[in-house]
C-alpha cells in the first residue's frame, strides 16, 4: 500500500514535469523571478533576507533594503544607501521604480552629497566627485533600459538627467551635446503613446537647447494639431511656444499656425 | 438473527519493525442474540474494546469475520443500525448538547423538523434538556457519557455497542446510565457493553462473557452462572432469637447442612444512593 | 437477511453511498470548530500589522508607498494562508483521534472517504474565510491610503491654475487606478491554489502520522524544499536523476506571481489558469494518496 502510494506520487510529479517546464519557461518570458539566489547575493542581503527571498519574497526583501537605504540616506551615509540600491534592482530588475528613484537618488542626493562634503579639499574636487555621480546614475540608468525597453519611463529619467544635470557637467556649460542626447533619449519616450503629456513638451524643450530650433518648432506644431477634444494637453503653453519659435524662426505669416493680424 | 455474530475473529497489532506482534483477539465466536443485554467483561487489555472496534470496522481483523444483523461489518451498511458510545468521549467541545445531536443526525442523513423532535425526544431522555445550549467543554463527564448515549442514539439503531458506559461516573451518573440502559432493552434495543465493573453488570446484562488475553474463557446467562443451585437462602424480618433455633433444627431434621447463619448486608452503594434521596427528601421539606 | 428487511423507515438504502451532503455536514462543522477557538482574534492582529504598514510608510513618495503597501500585505497573505493550510490541517485527524470523536463519526454509517474529505473541505472553507478577512482588511487599507492622498493632492493644487487642476486631476485617476487593480485578484487566486496543494500534502503526512510535530514539520520541509525546486532546476539542471528525485514536490515556486504583479507586469489569465490546473491536479492525486493510506488505517 505505501508502495503504491510512492508511486502514485512520483506518477504525478514525471506527469506534471511538462506542464512545470512550461510554466517556467513562461515565467522566465515574462521575466519573472528575477535575479538567481547566487552566494555573492546572499552575502550581500544576508542571511535572513536570504532565507526570506527563498521562501518566495523577493519583492519584500527588496523593499526592506530600499526602506533600509532610505534611512542610510537621512544620515548621510550614501555609500551604503548606493549599496542598497544597487542590491534592489539586482533582486528585482524589473521595478521602474527602482531604477527610477534610484538614479534620482545618485545623480541628485548622492551626488550633492559628495559635492558639499567637508573633506573636499578643493572645488575642483567637489565638482569631481559629483560628476562621478552623475556619470554613475546615467550608467545606472542604462542597466535599467536594457531590463525595461518596452516602456516610455526610463527614456523619460535618462532624457531628464541629461537635461537637468549632464547638461552642467562641462567645462562650459551648458553643454548642447548632453541637450542632443536628452533630445535623443525623449524621442524614445514620446514615441510610446501612454506617455504623459509633458514628456513631448520637455522633448520640444530638449531639441531647443540642442540647438535644432526648427525641430522644436515642428515638435510643438506636431502636438497643436492632435485632437484637442480629445487630447488633453496644456494647450495655452503649446500655443505660447508656438508663437515665440514663429516669431523668432521668421516663419512667413501664411504658413504660421498662428499668423499675425495684418495691420 | 443474531444482531451480532463472530466467526474466528482473530486480531493481531503490528507492535512495528522486529518488535514483533501483539495478540488482541484469538478466535473470538460471539453471539448476541437480538434483543437481549450482552455484557463483555474483563480485565484492562483482555481485548473488550478491540471486539467493539472490529464489529466497527474501526480497525481490520486478522482472521475471520464479523456480522451485524447478518451483514458484514467491512460494509457501509451494517452501520446503518448501530449506534456507538466510545470510552472516555469527548466530542466535538465547542459545540453545544444540542447542536452536537444535530451533527450527528444530520451524518446520519436526517434533517429538519424529524431530526429537531428526534432531538428534544433525546435530550429529554438522557436528562439534558435544560444544559442544551451548554458547550460541552463545560459538561462533566456524566453529562458527556448522557450525552454521548444520546448521540449514538440519535438515529434509532437497533444495536448500541456501549464502551465502559460507566467508567468514571459518580454513582448516580452510573445509576442514570444503567436505568437507561435498562429503559432501552424495554424498547426492544439489542446492547452489547463491554465493563470491568462486574456488580453493575450484574443488574443489567442478561448474558455475559468474560475476555481474558484476548480468549472468550467464561460465558453464559447471568443467572444461571451467578447462582448456585445447591444452595438457598431464605431472608426472613423480625424472628424472635428463640424461634432461630427451632428453624435451624427444623432444617437439620430434614438432612441439609445450614453453611451460614448472619445479617444480610446492603450494598455500600444502595447504602449511599438511599442516603442521598433522604438528603433530597429533607431538602424538600425545608423549602 | 436481506438489507432492505431491516432498514427502518428513515433509513433507506442509497444514503450510503458517497453522500456529498455528510461532507459538507463534516466541513461545517471542522470550520464550526475552528472559528470557535478564536483563530480570528489571528486575524485581527494582522490588521493591525496592516493598518501600521499603511502609517508607517508614509514619509515615502506614492510610487514607493504603494509598491511596499501591496508587496507587504500580499506577502503577509501568503504566510499567514500557508500557515493556516499547515497547522490547520495537521491537526485535523490527531485530534479527532485523540478525542475519540473520529470513533462517533466512523460508527455512523459514514464512509472513510467522506469524513477524510468533509475535514479537508472544512480546512479549505477556514482558508477561504481567512482569507477574505485578510483580503478585506488589505482592501481597507488601500482604501485609506487612497483617501489621504487624495486629500494631499487636492489641497496642494488648490488656487492653481485650471491647467494644473486637469493635471491633479490625471494624477488623483491614476492613484484611483493603482489601488483599485484587478489584478491583485490574480496573485490571490495562485496564492489560493498554493495554499490548497500544501494543506493537501499535510492532510496526506496526517493520515500515516499521529504526531502534531511530525504533521507540521513534515509538510513545511516538503513547502521548502518545494520553493527550492526552480533554483535547484537552474543549479543542477543536468542531473537528471536528481531533479527526477525532486519531482515528487511540487513546485511551489511556480505560485510565486504576486511581485510581478506588483511591479506592473500583466500576467495573462492563461498563466493563471495552468497554475490552477498545476496545484489541482496535484492536490487531487494527494488527496486520492491521503485515501488509501487512511481506508487501511487502523484507528
Amino acid at each position: 500500500m505505501k508502495l503504491l502510494v510512492v508511486i502514485v506520487l512520483f506518477g504525478i510529479g514525471f506527469a506534471l514535469l511538462p506542464l512545470e517546464n512550461a510554466l517556467r519557461t513562461e515565467r522566465l518570458q515574462m521575466k519573472y523571478g528575477g535575479a538567481h539566489v547566487t552566494f555573492q547575493l546572499r552575502e550581500a542581503i544576508g542571511q535572513n533576507l536570504a532565507i526570506a527571498l527563498l521562501a518566495g519574497m523577493r519583492g519584500i526583501v527588496a523593499d526592506f533594503l530600499w526602506i533600509q537605504g532610505h534611512g542610510f540616506w537621512e544620515k548621510r551615509e550614501w555609500l551604503r544607501q548606493y549599496r542598497n540600491i544597487e542590491v534592489a534592482v539586482t533582486l528585482q530588475p524589473q521595478s521602474i521604480m527602482f531604477w527610477d528613484l534610484g538614479q534620482w537618488h545618485m545623480a541628485w542626493n548622492i551626488g550633492y552629497g559628495a559635492f558639499s562634503d567637508p573633506k573636499n579639499r578643493t572645488k575642483a574636487e567637489a565638482i569631481k566627485r559629483e560628476r562621478e555621480w552623475h556619470e554613475k546614475a546615467r550608467q545606472f540608468i542604462l542597466r535599467g533600459i536594457e531590463n525595461i525597453p518596452n516602456r516610455y519611463e526610463l527614456y523619460f529619467t535618462m532624457g531628464w538627467l541629461y537635461f537637468e544635470k549632464l547638461s552642467k557637467d562641462c567645462d562650459d556649460p551648458p553643454c548642447s551635446e548632453a541637450f542632443c542626447k536628452s533630445a535623443d533619449y525623449l524621442a524614445m519616450a514620446t514615441s510610446y503613446p501612454d506617455a504623459p503629456q509633458f514628456v513631448p513638451r520637455l522633448y520640444a524643450r530638449a531639441l531647443e537647447k540642442c540647438g535644432d530650433l526648427k525641430a522644436a518648432y515642428e515638435e510643438w506644431k506636431r502636438l497643436w494639431r492632435l485632437d484637442h477634444s480629445t487630447t488633453e494637453q496644456a494647450w495655452s503653453i503649446i500655443e505660447r511656444e508656438i508663437r515665440r519659435l514663429e516669431d523668432y524662426l521668421q516663419i512667413p505669416n501664411q504658413q504660421r499656425v498662428f499668423p499675425q493680424p495684418t495691420p | 438473527m443474531d444482531a451480532i455474530r463472530t466467526e474466528q475473529l482473530t486480531k493481531k497489532y503490528d507492535l512495528g519493525w522486529r518488535k514483533g506482534k501483539l495478540l488482541a483477539l484469538e478466535k473470538l465466536n460471539l453471539r448476541v442474540r437480538e434483543g437481549e443485554v450482552y455484557g463483555l467483561l474483563g480485565p484492562n487489555g483482555s481485548g473488550k474494546s478491540t471486539t467493539l472496534k472490529l464489529v466497527l470496522d474501526l480497525v481490520v481483523p486478522t482472521e475471520g469475520s464479523a456480522w451485524i444483523f447478518d451483514v458484514p461489518c467491512s460494509k457501509v451498511v451494517s452501520r446503518l443500525h448501530v449506534g456507538f458510545l466510545p470510552e472516555n468521549p469527548y466530542f466535538y467541545r465547542y459545540l453545544t448538547g444540542a447542536e452536537t445531536l444535530e451533527f450527528y443526525g444530520k451524518l446520519c442523513g436526517m434533517r429538519g423538523a424529524t431530526l429537531k423532535k428526534r432531538i428534544e425526544e433525546l435530550l429529554d431522555l438522557v436528562g439534558l434538556t435544560r444544559a442544551r445550549h451548554r458547550r460541552l467543554a463545560g459538561y462533566s463527564k456524566g453529562m458527556l457519557q448522557r450525552i454521548g448515549l444520546a448521540q449514538a442514539l440519535i438515529h434509532d439503531p437497533k444495536l448500541l455497542l456501549l464502551d465502559e458506559p460507566t467508567a468514571g461516573v459518580d454513582p448516580i451518573g452510573s445509576k442514570d446510565i444503567r436505568d437507561l440502559i435498562l429503559r432501552l432493552k424495554g424498547m426492544g434495543k439489542t446492547v452489547l457493553l463491554s465493563s470491568h465493573l462486574l456488580a453493575q453488570v450484574q443488574d443489567i446484562c442478561d448474558r455475559i462473557g468474560v475476555l481474558n488475553r484476548g480468549q472468550m474463557i467464561l460465558e453464559g446467562d447471568v443467572q444461571t452462572l451467578i447462582s448456585d443451585q445447591r444452595r438457598l437462602s431464605i431472608t426472613v424480618q423480625d424472628l424472635p432469637e428463640a424461634a432461630r433455633a427451632r428453624v435451624e433444627e427444623a432444617v437439620r431434621a430434614t438432612g441439609a447442612s445450614i453453611v451460614s447463619v448472619g445479617h444480610p448486608q446492603t450494598t455500600l452503594e444502595a447504602l449511599f444512593l438511599e442516603a442521598l434521596r433522604k438528603d433530597q427528601r429533607r431538602e424538600g421539606e425545608h423549602d | 437477511m436481506t438489507e432492505s428487511a431491516i432498514a427502518a423507515p428513515s433509513m433507506s438504502r442509497e444514503r450510503v453511498g458517497f453522500s456529498a451532503h455528510r461532507v459538507s455536514v463534516i466541513a461545517v462543522n471542522t470550520l464550526t470548530e475552528a472559528v470557535r477557538q478564536k483563530v480570528f482574534i489571528l486575524f485581527l492582529l494582522i490588521g493591525l500589522v496592516f493598518i501600521a504598514l499603511a502609517v508607517f510608510f508614509a514619509q515615502f513618495t506614492f510610487g514607493e508607498q504603494m509598491k511596499f503597501i501591496k508587496d507587504t500585505c500580499l506577502g503577509v497573505i501568503s504566510v499567514i494562508t500557508t500557515l493556516i493550510a499547515i497547522v490547520g490541517t495537521a491537526q485535523l485527524l490527531p485530534s479527532e483521534v485523540e478525542n475519540r470523536t473520529i470513533y462517533t463519526i466512523l460508527a455512523k454509517p459514514v464512509r472513510r472517504f467522506e469524513f477524510l474529505l468533509g475535514k479537508f473541505c472544512g480546512s479549505l472553507l477556514l482558508l477561504l474565510l481567512s482569507m477574505a478577512a485578510m483580503c478585506i482588511l488589505f482592501a481597507a487599507v488601500l482604501w485609506i491610503k487612497e483617501q489621504g492622498m487624495i486629500r494631499e493632492l487636492s489641497q496642494s493644487y488648490v488656487g492653481e491654475s485650471p491647467a494644473a487642476h486637469v493635471e491633479a486631476q490625471k494624477q488623483i485617476e491614476q492613484i484611483q487606478t493603482e489601488v483599485l487593480d484587478v489584478e491583485l485578484v490574480k496573485a490571490l487566486v495562485a496564492d489560493l491554489a498554493k495554499a490548497t496543494l500544501i494543506a493537501s500534502v499535510t492532510l496526506l503526512v496526517s493520515t500515516f502520522s499521529t504526531s502534531l510535530v511530525f504533521n507540521v514539520v513534515v509538510p513545511f520541509m516538503v513547502y521548502v524544499v518545494g520553493m527550492l525546486r526552480g533554483t535547484a532546476a537552474e543549479m543542477w539542471g543536468a542531473h537528471r536523476l536528481f531533479m527526477a528525485v525532486l519531482a515528487v514536490f511540487p513546485d511551489f515556486g511556480l505560485f510565486s506571481i504576486a511581485d510581478e504583479i506588483n511591479l506592473g507586469k500583466v500576467v495573462p489569465w492563461g498563466h493563471i489558469g495552468q497554475i490552477v490546473t498545476y496545484g489541482v491536479a496535484r492536490t487531487l492525486v494527494i488527496v486520492v494518496a491521503a485515501h488509501l493510506v487512511f481506508s487501511r488505517r487502523e484507528i
